[in-house]
């Protein structure tokens, strides 16, 4: 029973991209649609899911909507600018560091979205995870400073906050 | 500005002009004709003509058409070329075939197996609809076959072997299922032959002047193409099964993988 409420969330998933990937809505990729959604999700629903009650919850599933609206307009386009006038400052004023970033998040998916979010940024990678103590080493194009209340503010916050809202 | 840089951007306008000047003056070649050949045109004319269905495949997908019906007993060929390739290499292995690795191993980092696990849904949706679409859009049996291969040769990467040492997809039931779908990819030419009485033809799709058989030309509200979505769908299952089945023997630890080839260093 359990394995097949764990089905859900990624069978609806593989149904959605079937579908978007078919360019279609007939009947054939529906009932098509359907079995190969459902048939995945069973067979890997363990694998994927941890808890199927937050799989399935919807206020989660649309705060992880408005987080990628959010990340796309807004943090990624404010760093992407920060990079751009480093980029093209003659200067090169570059100040490149590891620092340590403390985060709240515990569930592993919500911290891979953290890392995934901060990565995805310019102008900062993450280069180690320490999950047990909830720190995160990023590579910094320019390090402000390396207290960890003002890395973390500088570098994680945002991502943190939703992070934990969705997944934790 | 060094010599040094003066040099460097000298070589990129030199290398960039070497490799303009032949591409200007007609290594491009002449550019195909607008015109059909008449090869072409004949098969469009064919393969989707509800008007004349004497040498139609009901598929819309002339390439699959081809592919599959008016060259199927090629394709055929190829799919045995390919069974025999993937039998040889396991062959080489066969003393080891289907154990657990000696080596536990615990997989790449918990971001990577948590990032990768969503791409692992969204691999196979595309996959399967790969396959299950061959008569409708390009693509088919062995496009979606090899696409749906990629997940597990990842997974076998970032979740390490043991997820299928340990899970219930072992190696005797890849290779049934492989057997299966060849097995299926031989009879679907087959059945008209039998379901005729000897009437029919091998490879027989669509009803033909002589032969009345005839395979489904649509399923539920799309265009089946016959035997052409069965075809693909059994080879689909048995690209993604022989990928697979080749990629588990070659990542086998080294421990492992060197047992069979005791003895090679004295010419055994």
């Amino acid at each position: 029973m359990r394995r097949l409420l764990k089905a859900i969330a990624p069978s609806i998933f593989v149904f959605f991209i079937y579908i978007v990937y078919s360019g279609n809505i007939t009947l054939f990729d529906i009932v098509t649609g359907l079995v190969i959604a459902i048939a995945t999700g069973v067979i890997l629903g363990p694998l994927v899911v941890e808890d199927w009650k937050k799989s399935l919850s919807l206020p989660r599933f649309f705060k992880l909507v408005t987080y990628i609206a959010r990340y796309f307009l807004i943090d990624e386009v404010k760093a992407h600018w920060n990079v751009i006038k480093i980029g093209l400052n003659p200067r090169m004023p570059i100040k490149p560091g590891i620092v340590r970033v403390p985060i709240r998040s515990k569930n592993e998916y919500a911290i891979t979205l953290v890392a995934i979010s901060i990565t995805n940024t310019p102008g900062t990678v993450v280069v180690d995870v320490d999950k047990e103590r909830g720190i995160l080493y990023v590579n910094w194009i320019y390090v402000v400073n390396e207290k960890p209340d003002i890395t973390y503010k500088e570098i994680a916050e945002v991502f943190d906050r939703y992070a934990s809202k969705i997944f934790d | 500005m060094k010599l040094r840089d003066v040099l460097f951007i000298a070589l990129i306008i030199f290398v960039t002009f070497i490799l303009l000047i032949p591409t200007l003056l007609g290594s491009i070649g002449a550019t195909p004709p607008g015109d059909l050949r008449n090869i072409a045109k004949l098969y469009l004319y064919l393969t989707y003509n509800i008007f004349n269905k004497s040498f139609w495949t009901a598929s819309p997908e002339a390439v699959t058409a081809i592919v599959w019906d008016y060259r199927g007993l090629d394709t055929l060929y190829e799919t045995i070329v390919f069974y025999t390739a993937i039998i040889a290499a396991l062959m080489l292995y066969s003393e080891i075939l289907g154990q657990r690795d000696v080596v536990g191993g615990i997989g790449l980092s918990f971001i990577v197996k948590r990032g990768f696990s969503i791409a692992l849904l969204a691999i196979i949706a595309v996959g399967f609809s790969t396959v299950l679409h061959g008569m409708l859009t390009p693509g088919g049996g062995f496009q979606g076959g090899a696409i749906v291969a990629v997940a597990p040769v990842i997974a076998l990467i970032v979740f390490s072997r043991k997820l299928f040492d340990y899970s219930k997809l072992s190696y005797r039931l890849l290779v049934a299922l492989r057997s299966l779908a060849l097995t299926g990819i031989v009879l679907v030419p087959l059945i008209p032959l039998a379901l005729t009485l000897g009437n029919g033809f091998i490879f027989q799709n669509q009803v033909k002047t002589l032969a009345r058989f005839s395979y489904p030309s649509t399923i539920i509200d799309v265009p089946m193409g016959g035997s052409l979505l069965l075809l693909n769908l059994f080879e689909g299952i048995a690209v993604f099964t022989a990928f697979m089945l080749a990629f588990i023997v070659l990542l086998y630890s080294e421990d492992l993988s060197k047992k069979p080839l005791e003895g090679e260093d004295i010419g055994y």
